[in-house]
């Protein structure tokens, strides 16, 4: 019996790094960071990265896109976030909404979306936090009525990435069941120009080219179409989304921390004081190794995840992707760390960009879903402790 | 129109380059293997060739097993098809055996309208073969071209020199040998990638293509790298403090090197 017979990426997705690799070294770290810290988008490394179907690896054939999984988007994310541009909007857009759409979505919602998803022409934010009731999707307080053959939503949002740069939010509301009358979730495509709804810049104290968004939506009138899965599938829809979700922020984890790890490196090779090295101290050199393993057990996990995600396998993709979210975000903090304390001084200028790095590495940790809440679910589902809350 | 393009896996010139001890040829062990820039833009002026007209790109390469992934990038980047001479007899050879291998690699498929290649190799850095094909083949050599364009059946190209440019033009089919200027290459698209392992590659060893192998490989070679010594470290700088008449200083430093 060979359970598990490769632990090698295919041909094609080792070229498919190669080539986001050599692509983004044309942007750097020092592209990235001027952007961030001038409050801009990454809007043509977007745009190129779109031309070449970069960002759209995981939409099928038949809509443009270039019919691979979540596994090659997981990719060419890590890639990117490793040359020094990490894009969150990959975590949302063709990774959360276009596999929902993909999925779930109508023959007419897939041929009108999916085209522009496939080349980045086409981006959609997603919007599921609330103030009061966090990513809960039971107890969200985004409600939509049905108004003739329209749908009005009304609520609002929190957190939410990129709405700038979006043409749609894809916002997790509830409705109520035409049969029993309760209240359950729903699944809207929210044009960002739409009346009604409006987005308010949340101030973030990270260098991050990406930003975080408050969400007011008054009334906003949404034709049928908006509506992506209907009935009971909502909640399917949803879940098919939040673990491409995990298995990307883990990508992008990884793919920062191996910025960060390289620099340290480089930095520890090349540094010397008393004629040596600094690297070849333990004291620096072992934190650097303990690092890289964790950095590798990280991305294992998250290439199981989306092996099995790819394969169909949604239940086990699950704790995989939890775990591999959990550990791909604990290891970029900590690489992180060690690297600035590789550099010493060094590593809080910005010559190094590795103090730019200090904020945002604790993202992961945060969202799209906490560490303490991986950890509930680890306790709960996979050891079979008394649920916490 | 039938393109042919001219690719060499070469040692990364990111990396730490070295010979072998043994027989002081390319050690491939030390360095990661790539597609060698120049040949990436010579592919990137035959797919432009192609996108403005109509035609088949045919990558030829020399070289080891490994090259295998150079061709790849060349088809995945949009090349058509490749033709692989790989044969352990090559190891070694010199530019005048390298240039029959190829022109005999050419001789396997339609005659070719055009033949595009690099200057030289960032390796070797011979820059030999393009003008030995042109003789085997017998056809027309346009060299260090930075801009290439077909009008019929008459190629153009644009040379630059120190001195300024010149404007050449041959008649079909012909050979030209690409600069640094010449483009941008594109990056292989995830859709490239896909298709590029369905593209055919037609493998040969030397006796395949009719060459006699006493005219290969390193015992053959007419001429041989006898030695090599990397070049030494750079000096350090000279440095100056800045305080308050750094721009005069780095002035006076420009007048005593003669440079303003």
């Amino acid at each position: 019996m060979n359970a598990i017979t490769n632990f090698q990426e295919s041909e094609e997705r080792i070229a498919l790094r190669h080539a986001v690799a050599d692509f983004v070294k044309g942007y750097g770290p020092e592209y990235y960071l001027e952007k961030a810290r001038a409050k801009q988008n990454t809007e043509e490394l977007w745009s190129a990265a779109g031309k070449l179907g970069y960002l759209g690896v995981n939409v099928a054939e038949e809509y443009g896109g270039g019919g691979g999984g979540i596994g090659d988007l997981a990719a060419v994310l890590e890639e990117l976030a490793a040359g020094g541009c990490p894009q969150l909007m990959m975590v949302v857009s063709p990774a959360i909404c276009a596999t929902i759409i993909g999925r779930f979505g109508t023959d007419e919602q897939k041929s009108d979306w999916l085209p522009g998803f496939a080349d980045g022409t086409f981006s959609m934010a997603f919007g599921i936090t609330e103030p009061d009731a966090g990513s809960n999707s039971h107890k969200l307080r985004t409600i939509a009525k049905k108004d003739g053959d329209d749908y009005l939503l009304t609520g609002q949002k929190v957190f939410i990435s990129c709405v700038d740069a979006a043409d749609a939010v894809l916002i997790v509301g509830r409705m109520s069941d035409e049969a029993t009358g309760k209240l359950r979730p729903a699944l809207f495509a929210v044009p960002t120009d739409a009346p009604g709804f409006t987005a308010t810049r949340i101030e973030m104290d990270m260098v991050m080219a990406d930003s975080q968004f408050q969400l007011f939506l008054d009334d906003v009138r949404l034709p049928k179409k908006a509506l992506i899965g209907e009935g009971s599938a909502a909640l399917a829809a949803l879940f098919a989304g939040l673990n491409p979700e995990r298995i990307m922020a883990a990508s992008l984890a990884i793919g920062s921390a191996r910025l960060a790890l390289d620099k340290a490196v480089e930095y520890a090779n090349n540094r010397k004081v008393w004629d040596v090295p600094i690297g070849t101290h333990q004291a620096l050199a072992h934190p650097l190794a303990e690092r890289k393993i964790e950095m590798e057990l990280a991305k294992l996990m998250t290439q199981k995840a989306a092996a099995l995600y790819d394969a169909g396998d949604d239940m086990g993709a699950g704790e995989a992707a939890n775990m591999a979210k959990y550990a791909a975000a604990e290891m970029n903090v900590k690489t992180v760390e060690s690297a600035v304390q590789t550099l010493g001084g060094n590593g809080l200028t910005v010559e190094y960009g590795l103090g730019a790095m200090l904020a945002s590495s604790r993202l992961a940790r945060i969202a799209p879903i906490s560490r303490e809440m991986v950890l509930n679910f680890v306790s709960e589902h996979t050891l079979g402790l008394p649920k916490s809350y | 129109m039938n393109i042919v393009v001219l690719v060499k896996q070469v040692p990364d010139t990111y990396s730490e380059r070295k010979l072998s001890d043994a027989d002081s040829t390319l050690d491939r062990d030390s360095a990661d293997a790539v597609l060698d820039e120049i040949n990436e833009k010579a592919v990137e002026q035959a797919l432009q060739i192609k996108e403005a007209g109509e035609g088949e790109v045919t990558v030829v390469c020399v070289g080891p097993d490994r090259a295998t992934d150079a061709i790849r990038k060349a088809l995945s980047m949009g090349a058509d098809k490749a033709v692989h001479v790989c044969d352990d007899a090559l190891h070694g050879s010199d530019v005048l055996a390298t240039a029959k291998v190829i022109a005999a690699a050419i001789g396997k498929g339609d005659a070719p309208d055009l033949v595009l290649a690099g200057n030289e190799a960032t390796d070797g850095g011979g820059g030999a073969i393009p003008a030995i094909l042109s003789e085997l083949l017998g056809l027309p050599q346009l060299t260090h071209a930075r801009e290439v364009s077909i009008e019929g059946q008459t190629v153009k190209a644009t040379r630059e020199t120190d001195e300024g440019l010149t404007y050449l033009e041959a008649n079909l089919p012909a050979i030209v040998s690409v600069a640094e200027k010449i483009n941008e290459p594109r990056y292989p698209s995830f859709k490239g990638i896909m298709a590029a392992k369905k593209k055919p590659v037609d493998t040969f060893t030397v006796a395949d293509l009719g060459v006699d192998a006493g005219e290969v490989g390193l015992g053959n070679a007419w001429s041989a790298v006898t030695e090599a010594a990397p070049k030494p470290p750079r000096a350090a700088g000279q440095k100056a403090e800045d305080e308050g008449d750094g721009g005069t200083k780095i002035a006076e430093y420009l007048v005593t090197q003669k440079l303003i």
